[in-house]
């Protein structure tokens, strides 16, 4: 397994700077990763740094808190199409799932999907704000808009994923959409873990990622053979290095 | 001096909040005089017609809490929140593009909603927990110069909330031809704080806690 083609390198801090925008396209080209994950403000600049590569571009709605009203998702939504994004995250409506107001629910997704038309959609459902039957009634409804991945935390709340969770959730969609996990996965043997439990993809973070790094570089073999390629300027082989890096660490 | 009541902005942002919590939330609000509620814009058109036979206003939050939403998106979520009957607009300042200093697009995204909402009250979230001291005075800088009606500390899902050092930067770039007002936001928990900032010169004050500082404001005075 490629984990690499799994991961959805993501940054939506608040404070995120173009240039750290630039940084993680960068890297997420060099890595081979599936996508980022960026704030709708970002989507039209990523896009063109990511052109004539197979990174996606893959924005969120509503987000972090998913309480906007629907028509503002579905302009959000439209919006960032425009940009460039080649996938929507957006959150649900906690509160409407809370209050049991399903079809407005329900149709807070639909409507965002009906806008987007083939583009993927991913719904985000915070899963550390939800017990168990709120998970499955909130999988239900997703299945029912017929969306494509069910996205477990927004990496804002409380918690993010867990394994339990997402072997549930892997159970309740019985194939008929893909799951992200997301939330506090912050190396690549997490990430695996998840995969080998039903997740398609895994979400994780830019912070965290250089953070795992900046622990990597202290492995002083893989600091030198790190500095050797910058020197090189070869691009592909840090990749490379985090693998070896990986196998010793066992 | 108003009385503390007609200082607060009655507010109810977590992602969970239902509409029951919203209904309380408004009754709560008319039972105190609050000036207004604040809540997230999914439940601006429930809260308008529960209030609709009060003096309570509604005031919608937007781009909440990362401000990092696009300019077009913000200003469409403004103009639904207006639709439904939002009488005030908080919305998030975009963070990332301040610390990019990309200072004309900040302006600009703060224009693009007050240009909607010439007459009504917008409120400019600059969340000062993410600021050094000098981008808080610059921040405050480009919210007057895009000619919103208020400053507001924070959302109150960052790090922290307003401090008292907050406001006196803020107030040091105020000039008094400037009609800008100043609102508190984010750990405001007890009246004595509520008080430290109206003393400073502060216009509103956002909190969740408005009913625990009534009672506690109503049993000093008995006492």
């Amino acid at each position: 397994m490629n984990i690499y083609q799994h991961i959805d390198f993501t940054l939506l801090e608040p404070t995120t700077t173009e240039s750290e925008i630039i940084d993680l396209c960068v890297e997420a080209k060099n890595f081979g990763f599936n996508s980022i994950c960026i704030n709708s403000c970002y989507v039209s600049i990523a896009k063109k740094l990511l052109k004539f590569t197979d990174v996606k571009v893959s924005t969120v709605i509503g987000y972090p808190l998913g309480a906007m009203a629907t028509a503002s998702k579905v302009y959000e939504a439209q919006k960032a199409l425009e940009d460039g994004a080649d996938e929507i995250n957006m959150v649900i409506n906690l509160g409407y799932l809370k209050s049991e107001k399903y079809i407005s629910m329900l149709q807070d997704i639909s409507k965002v999907k009906q806008a987007i038309g083939t583009t993927p959609l991913v719904v985000i459902i915070e899963i550390s704000e939800l017990n168990k039957n709120e998970i499955i009634k909130a999988c239900e409804l997703c299945l029912e808009s017929k969306v494509d991945f069910i996205k477990t935390s927004t990496g804002f709340s409380k918690n993010g994923a867990t394994l339990t969770a997402v072997k549930m959730i892997k159970k309740t969609l019985k194939d008929q959409a893909k799951i992200i996990a997301s939330g506090g996965i912050e190396d690549f043997e997490t990430a695996i873990k998840y995969v080998e439990v039903g997740a398609d993809r895994v979400a994780s973070s830019y912070i965290s990622g250089l953070k795992k790094k900046s622990q990597q570089l202290r492995n002083k073999a893989i600091f030198e053979k790190y500095m050797e390629n910058k020197k090189n300027n070869d691009l592909i082989s840090e990749p490379q290095g985090q693998i070896a890096y990986r196998k010793e660490s066992r | 001096m108003k009385s503390l009541n007609s200082y607060i902005d009655h507010t109810l942002l977590k992602s969970t909040a239902t509409k029951q919590d919203i209904q309380i939330l408004c009754k709560e609000a008319i039972d105190n005089q609050f000036f207004s509620v604040c809540l997230n814009s999914c439940y601006v058109a429930l809260a308008k017609s529960e209030l609709s036979d009060s003096a309570v206003r509604v005031c919608s939050v937007v781009g909440f809490p990362l401000g990092a939403m696009s300019s077009q998106a913000k200003i469409e979520e403004a103009n639904g929140a207006l639709y439904d009957g939002a009488d005030e607009i908080d919305m998030v300042m975009n963070i990332g593009l301040f610390k990019s200093q990309d200072y004309k697009a900040v302006v600009k995204d703060i224009q693009g909603v007050k240009n909607l909402m010439p007459d009504r009250v917008l409120k400019v979230i600059i969340e000062t927990c993410y600021l050094k001291d000098f981008e808080i005075t610059k921040a405050s800088e480009l919210v007057i110069e895009a000619g919103a009606d208020f400053i507001k500390t924070s959302t109150g899902f960052g790090p922290r909330g307003a401090s008292i050092h907050d406001i006196k930067l803020i107030k040091s770039v105020i000039r008094p031809e400037d009609r800008i007002k100043i609102k508190a936001s984010g750990g405001i928990r007890d009246s004595k704080t509520a008080m430290e900032y109206i003393d400073l010169g502060v216009d509103r004050l956002g909190t969740s806690s408005g009913i625990a500082m009534m009672s506690n404001q109503t049993s000093n005075s008995d006492y």
